[in-house]
């Protein structure tokens, strides 16, 4: 389903040169858990960014669905992260002058054309409910997220990452932010979503949390070290 | 769509677009402001300079005046009925005003006329004085002084003919609260002379001696003068009367020779009756015009038919002649016909003019009343063009401001701008958010200056009274600068609306530097940002 192949990605920072990814290479199938493992500049961040075209590569190319992300126009790749990725950040990034409930339909608005504004909002909200009934935080759809706590803020950040069904799911060291025991919560709802068919890419640098993946992809020095397999995915059975 | 909400948002809960909406508000009501005042100004001197004079002037521009002026009255009353409704001469000269009971004295233009015609032709009628408490009372003949009491009730009585005008007033009058007024304080309103004044408690109280209300002393004719030659002005704009209706006035004068040379020796000294005063709102004239009877100073001022030398008479002479005209016709077009007329009434009078009447004739322009004003009007008119215009590029600041305040607005958002982008915002849809939300500000800031600029204006004059009450210093329209006695307090809309699309216009183009930064930034550099 997704295909990033020989990615090559550098940094130019004052006279330095910083090559973060050299000839990264990996897939993932549909309803797979794949887990990016790394210490702290091995450039899976990087990787993850390039795989929901945050970025463009100075080399190589990923392949959604067949497709070429960064062959095509600025407007599809657009589209491509408003319909096709759903980002979970570390820090978030929720916006903070709205509510949990508008920061979640924001992405639906994004692609919601003038004239059908109202009946998409309806609907969006409708959807958004459902969301963050599912993420527990129904009881809090008109707080702002300085209200919330980091728990709760990562699982708004879920909510919109899902709104728009997106096939992949990209998450960059969600529980980074959090302590154990609500690392293990997100993890969890992470699981639970994976098992209903969603597409997971995660981030991380810890090894524990990495345990839940079907696949780990370990990057050294902006390299794939190894790709292993951690328990059976249903996507590769 | 999502533009318009997340600059809603954005619009109420960022206290840095205040400072946005700050700066548009204070631009709209500095140039409203600036617009209203000047706008107000130049339609003043219009609506004022209308006011002074009739449609149609002839005019010599000479203090000798021209002749044959009632023979051309004539002529249009034969020839232009259809165009002319009433003429009337006038008499320009100037003397030196003086206040026998007090010896205050001032120099002035004296303004000979008949009163009757001339209120037809002009608003001078609904600036006099007495005459609105008191109509049908002021004429410019001769007369006697009226004189006043207290019955007791202490209520002011006056000579029958005026009460019964007083009552015809009160009757009429359709303001509440002059009438209120009048009936609280007549006494601050008019000055009768009282024929016994009893002094209680520091207060001048009118009591009736044995004479009563009526008229005393000798007739002499009338005068009305301005009102700032003779009242002090009040800082609410009224005048303190010191001068009693009736009181004695003194006025000396130069006549003039047809060829302009000073005649009479000594100079023409008159006796006057103050009757009344008038104020026509324009400073240079209310603190300088008194006006007389035109025949009476025409005699006075030798200006009637003279014998000549050869048995002849001299034609009486005037230095303006006032063309009222009928309803409904264009103004041009009939001083068009008037001057069409005056050609071919000159070409009438061939052989019989002197040298010094063909002279004084040769100055004769025919003009419409903005034609006489027009230096003034389009002085005024080319200042507020360049005030306006100052105003407006000092407003140019409003365009930095927004400009500053939407990049501080950018830098402040831009790990915003990532998730944005990161969630699927196009580069068009963020820069647009940007210019959306500048618009919001500039339609926020427009409406707050525009309420802001109407609620100054409206004020202006309490505003500068109140300055005044802290600091003398602060009252910065002085009326012998100005002209008016008042700052003009009209908001006109389309001023105000124009001035509002500008300043949204203004924001928008402020915006577009930092929306197009915004739009060009990288998600995953705003998403790194800290």
């Amino acid at each position: 389903m997704l295909r990033a192949d020989d990615l090559h990605k550098t940094y130019v920072m004052g006279k330095a040169t910083i090559n973060v990814l050299s000839g990264a290479s990996i897939s993932a199938e549909k309803g797979e858990f794949l887990v990016i493992l790394g210490s702290s500049g091995s450039g899976k961040s990087t990787l993850l960014h390039l795989l929901g075209a945050l970025d463009i590569p100075d080399r190589g190319d990923v392949s959604f669905q067949g497709q070429s992300v960064f062959h095509r126009s600025r407007q599809s790749r657009e589209d491509y992260r408003n319909r096709e990725v759903g980002f979970v950040f570390q820090f978030y990034h929720l916006l903070p002058e709205l509510t949990v409930l508008e920061n979640v339909i924001i992405p639906r608005l994004i692609g919601t054309p003038a004239l059908k504004w109202l009946s998409h909002r309806r609907e969006a909200k409708k959807e958004a409910q459902m969301m963050l009934e599912r993420v527990g935080l129904s009881h809090r759809v008109k707080h702002r997220p300085n209200e919330l706590s980091g728990g709760e803020r990562q699982r708004v950040a879920m909510a919109r990452a899902l709104i728009n069904k997106p096939t992949l799911l990209l998450a960059d060291e969600p529980t980074g932010n959090l302590d154990e025991k609500i690392g293990a919560e997100i993890l969890s709802l992470l699981n639970e979503f994976n098992d209903a068919g969603q597409t997971v890419i995660m981030v991380t640098h810890d090894v524990r949390v990495a345990a839940c993946a079907h696949r780990q992809v370990r990057l050294t020095g902006g390299k794939i070290e190894s790709v292993v397999p951690t328990r059976p995915s249903p996507a590769l059975a | 769509m999502y533009k318009w909400f997340l600059a809603w948002r954005y619009l109420h809960t960022k206290l840095i677009a205040f400072f946005g909406i700050a700066s548009v508000m204070l631009c709209v009501a500095m140039v409203l402001v600036v617009m209203s005042v000047m706008g107000g100004f130049l339609d003043t001197i219009r609506e004022r300079s209308r006011g002074l004079h009739s449609e149609i002037v002839l005019e010599s521009g000479t203090l000798q005046g021209f002749p044959f002026y009632e023979e051309f009255q004539k002529y249009l009353e034969t020839h232009h009925e259809d165009v002319v409704s009433v003429t009337t001469p006038v008499i320009y000269t100037y003397g030196i005003f003086r206040v026998p009971a007090t010896t205050y004295t001032r120099p002035a233009r004296v303004v000979g006329m008949r009163l009757k015609e001339y209120t037809q032709v002009n608003d001078f009628k609904h600036g006099l004085h007495y005459e609105h408490y008191f109509p049908g009372t002021t004429h410019l003949g001769m007369q006697r002084m009226p004189l006043g009491g207290v019955d007791a009730q202490q209520k002011l009585v006056l000579p029958a003919d005026l009460e019964a005008a007083n009552a015809r007033w009160r009757a009429e009058e359709s303001d509440a609260k002059q009438l209120a007024d009048y009936a609280a304080h007549p006494y601050e309103i008019v000055m009768y002379p009282p024929s016994v004044v009893l002094p209680i408690q520091g207060e001048r109280v009118y009591a009736f001696g044995d004479e009563g209300p009526g008229y005393v002393g000798p007739e002499k004719s009338g005068v009305i003068i301005g009102c700032d030659l003779l009242n002090e002005r009040r800082p609410d704009g009224n005048f303190n009367r010191h001068l009693a209706r009736g009181a004695d006035i003194a006025l000396t004068l130069m006549p003039m020779s047809p060829t302009g040379n000073v005649t009479g020796e000594p100079p023409v000294r008159l006796p006057l009756r103050y009757v009344d005063d008038s104020r026509t709102g324009i400073f240079e004239i209310d603190d300088l015009c008194i006006y007389v009877d035109l025949d009476m100073l025409q005699h006075k001022l030798a200006m009637d038919p003279q014998p000549l030398a050869d048995g002849g008479m001299t034609s009486a002479r005037v230095n303006q002649l006032l063309v009222g005209l009928r309803a409904g016709n264009d103004l041009e077009v009939s001083k068009a016909v008037v001057a069409a007329a005056w050609e071919k009434f000159l070409l009438s009078l061939g052989d019989q003019l002197s040298m010094a009447d063909e002279r004084a004739l040769s100055f004769v322009d025919v003009m419409t009343w903005e034609d006489l004003q027009r230096p003034f009007i389009a002085a005024v008119e080319k200042e507020k063009v360049l005030v306006t215009l100052l105003f407006s590029l000092i407003s140019l600041v409003a365009i930095v401001l927004v400009g500053c305040v939407f990049y501080m607005i950018v830098e402040k958002k831009t790990r915003d701008i990532g998730i944005l982008k990161a969630i699927g915002a196009s580069a068009q849809g963020v820069a647009g958010l940007f210019v959306v939300y500048a618009t919001a500000v500039g339609v926020c800031g427009a409406i707050l200056g525009i309420l802001l600029g109407s609620v100054f204006v409206w004020n202006i004059n309490d505003i500068q009274a109140f300055l005044a009450s802290l600091n003398p210093q602060l009252r910065v329209w002085s009326p012998e600068v100005y002209s008016f006695d008042k700052i003009p307090e009209i908001v006109k809309t389309w001023d105000a609306v124009g001035i509002a699309v500008v300043a949204v216009l203004a924001s928008v183009v402020g915006s577009f530097i930092p929306a197009a930064i915004a739009g060009r930034i990288w998600p995953v550099d705003a998403l790194r940002y800290e």
